[in-house]
């Protein structure tokens, strides 16, 4: 095979078997890599309906075919499994330099099953695969487990943990990789977790076969100096600022997400802006490998009470931990985004299901005595001592760690939960971004951006400028964001360069670089069509995984807050996310019928009966 | 008239010198347009800026107002 290695390691926790397999070339071709192949096999070898904590669930590693290339931004890979905070799917994506090392191991895949009588960690490098005894570092943080992995097994290699908070099972919990990336959301950390599985090193040098060498390497160095050209004469926001140049873009949109997303507009948004962290705590933009833009970033605080160095905070941390928690301290919202990396945990979870409980405590439902001590709004160092206790599981923290969902629950509340398919949101309120409110309700692993972010229409302009309140198109455009969103994510790349430069650059957003380069790379032969169609069998095939689990339409909805309290002030000041007008018509656009379910022409037409 | 001018991401530095954050108020005449604030300020006037009147899209080269805010920004995603 060219582009993808066409191979898979197979690691039984249970019994310490390791095996390698190769993939079908149809399926390979049909399910393109990443995110698609992964839903291929969990759905054919786990039963939805598992305990996603048991050792029955099966935890998988995903690179793409454009992973470890010349392609800009070929640096991702996908975790994917039935997630324990949601019980639907996780679909989780990092980057940093680890995918691309691991796909230089030879395989594309790792899929690990059962569970480990004792903490292990995977080694895998050319020469062989092991797995090896971790107790000596259990109980460690994030960038201690890394250094000492490094040192007991290869300078050169690359580490993807997870820290106190996975193994304690913290439904929030991440997997972090090159110490500050994070494979964040719906709480992948305590899967693997749960099955002792403390690390994953890998160490190779298999740059794969590409199906035409030469002109995947024009193509790429052309895009690579397209990208430069743009960047220097338009400058680059992200590379400036990072992600935190967002919070003053959502504020003007009235859909920075305020106190728990009562509401949209912060008045400490000048704070916690891309200038005032440039100006602080900056000390370089860090790149991903393969990456022209560079929108990482190195920092380091030095304020008394906040001492701290390492990646971040991006712009979903300023909002979670920061305007939602209704907090303008910058160097304490850095702090607790370094304490969230040390232990592992989703900042945007951790963050919201924080800002729950200060609702909650502020409206008298949850008794002072539960928490140990008041947990207003704007109380940064409580926050701090919150997030802390999440990853320990100590205290109050053993109720935070179940996530907002469970939390607003216990206490009989259910709808301060700011939550879909109880996943916590991400920044965008969606009263004042109806797109992304359908694209929450409808998101395979809960209220996700990253699953089709029409945000980058709504909010920012690319490819095109969308008014944000107004429905018309929405279904429609919300279906093609997440299909090719689906495609990006299977075939290895960064969103934040392929929506710019492997899109046309109209709404109806054609992947037509990005067949190229795939083509390229694999020789596949696809054309746009097939690769969309790739991304919507992707998405479909899904979406059975979340009927059999026991999800139905009634599942794709949002909050009370979102579908009956108008946004009281700002430019979106009056509205709700009209849901009810865009379902149906999604729906319909999707070919499946009223209740969600797709039809068995719709399943038939993509393979899938 | 007056109006108020907010520029973010990069645009920021086009502000006057000495702006204190990224909002300065300015003198226009009555018959100010959203493309002669751009023009002012030389930001590119087409798919790479993002233009809000008050929070809102404009309605093509929307006529300005006593107490308008323009903000703009360039068109760059990822957040």
């Amino acid at each position: 095979m060219k582009g993808w290695h066409g191979k898979i390691l197979r690691v039984n926790l249970t019994s310490g078997e390791i095996t390698t397999e190769t993939i079908d070339p149809q399926i390979a071709k049909d399910y393109l890599g990443g995110r698609g192949w992964a839903i291929r096999y969990l759905y054919d070898e786990v039963d939805p309906k598992v305990d996603p904590l048991s050792p029955e669930n099966k935890l998988i590693f995903a690179t793409g075919p454009l992973t470890g290339t010349p392609a800009p931004t070929g640096n991702r890979y996908m975790v994917v499994t039935k997630s324990p905070l949601t019980g639907a799917l996780a679909d989780s994506n990092s980057g940093g330099v680890f995918p691309t090392e691991m796909k230089w191991t030879g395989f594309d895949m790792f899929i690990f099953e059962g569970k480990a009588a004792e903490p292990v960690y995977l080694w895998v490098n050319e020469e062989h695969v092991e797995l090896r005894p971790a107790a000596h570092l259990w109980g460690k943080e994030v960038p201690e487990t890394t250094d000492l992995l490094l040192q007991e097994t290869d300078a050169r290699a690359k580490v993807a943990c997870i820290g106190p908070a996975g193994e304690l099972l913290v439904k929030v919990a991440a997997i972090m990789n090159d110490k500050n990336r994070a494979a964040g959301r719906s709480g992948v950390g305590a899967v693997m977790g749960s099955k002792n599985l403390k690390a994953v090193v890998v160490r190779g040098t298999q740059v794969p076969e590409f199906a035409d060498p030469e002109n995947m390497k024009d193509l790429s160095m052309f895009i690579q100096k397209e990208v430069g050209g743009d960047i220097k004469t338009k400058g680059s926001s992200l590379r400036e600022y990072g992600t935190a140049y967002v919070p003053q873009v959502t504020n003007e949109l009235g859909i920075l997400p305020t106190r728990n997303f009562k509401t949209g507009q912060f008045e400490g948004v000048d704070h916690i802006d891309g200038p005032s962290l440039s100006e602080q705590f900056l000390i370089r933009a860090k790149p991903c490998y393969k990456c022209p833009i560079a929108c990482g970033r190195d920092t380091r605080v030095d304020v008394p009470g906040y001492e701290g160095a390492g990646e971040g905070p991006e712009y979903e941390t300023l909002g979670a931990i920061g305007s939602s928690c209704g907090i303008d301290n910058l160097a304490a919202i850095t702090k607790a985004n370094y304490v969230c990396n040390e232990l592992g945990m989703d900042t945007i979870s951790a963050g919201v299901t924080i800002s729950c409980a200060m609702e909650m405590y502020e409206n008298g439902l949850i008794p002072e005595e539960d928490l140990g001590k008041p947990l207003h709004f704007g109380d940064a160092d409580a926050m701090i001592e919150f997030i802390r206790k999440t990853g320990y599981r100590e205290g109050f923290g053993d109720l935070l760690a179940e996530g907002s969902y469970r939390l607003a629950e216990h206490y009989g509340h259910p709808e301060y939960s700011i939550t879909a398919k109880k996943l916590e949101f991400p920044g965008y309120d969606p009263r004042g971004a109806q797109g992304m409110g359908l694209l929450y309700a409808t998101s395979n692993i809960g209220a996700s951006h990253m699953a089709g972010d029409i945000a980058y229409s709504e909010v920012f302009g690319v490819p095109v400028k969308l008014d944000p309140v107004a429905l018309e198109n929405k279904a429609e455009i919300v279906k093609r964001f997440e299909d090719v969103f689906a495609v990006i994510d299977a075939v290895g790349l960064c969103v934040f360069l392929s929506v710019r430069y492997m899109l046309d650059q109209d709404i109806n957003l054609l992947p037509q670089r990005l067949t190229q380069v795939l083509n390229y790379a694999t020789g596949g032969g696809y054309d746009v069509e097939t690769v969309l169609e790739a991304g919507e069998r992707v998405y479909n095939l899904e979406r059975l995984f979340l009927l059999e689990a026991g999800f139905t339409g009634a599942d794709d909805t949002l909050p009370d807050r979102m579908l009956n309290e108008p946004l009281s002030e700002g430019p979106a000041k009056g509205h709700v996310v009209y849901l009810d007008q865009m379902l149906p018509e999604f729906y319909r656009l999707r070919g499946w019928d009223q209740n969600g379910v797709p039809t068995p022409e719709k399943l038939s037409s993509l393979g899938l009966s | 008239m007056r109006i108020s001018v907010k520029l973010l991401t990069t645009y920021r530095k086009k502000l006057p010198e000495g702006t204190k954050g990224n909002t300065c108020t300015l003198q226009v005449p009555e018959s100010y347009c959203v493309s002669d604030i751009l023009a002012h300020f030389e930001i590119p006037n087409d798919a790479s800026s993002v233009i809000l009147v008050n929070g809102l899209s404009p309605e093509g080269d929307q006529a300005l107002n006593e107490g308008d805010e323009v903000c703009v920004y360039s068109a760059m995603a990822g957040g």
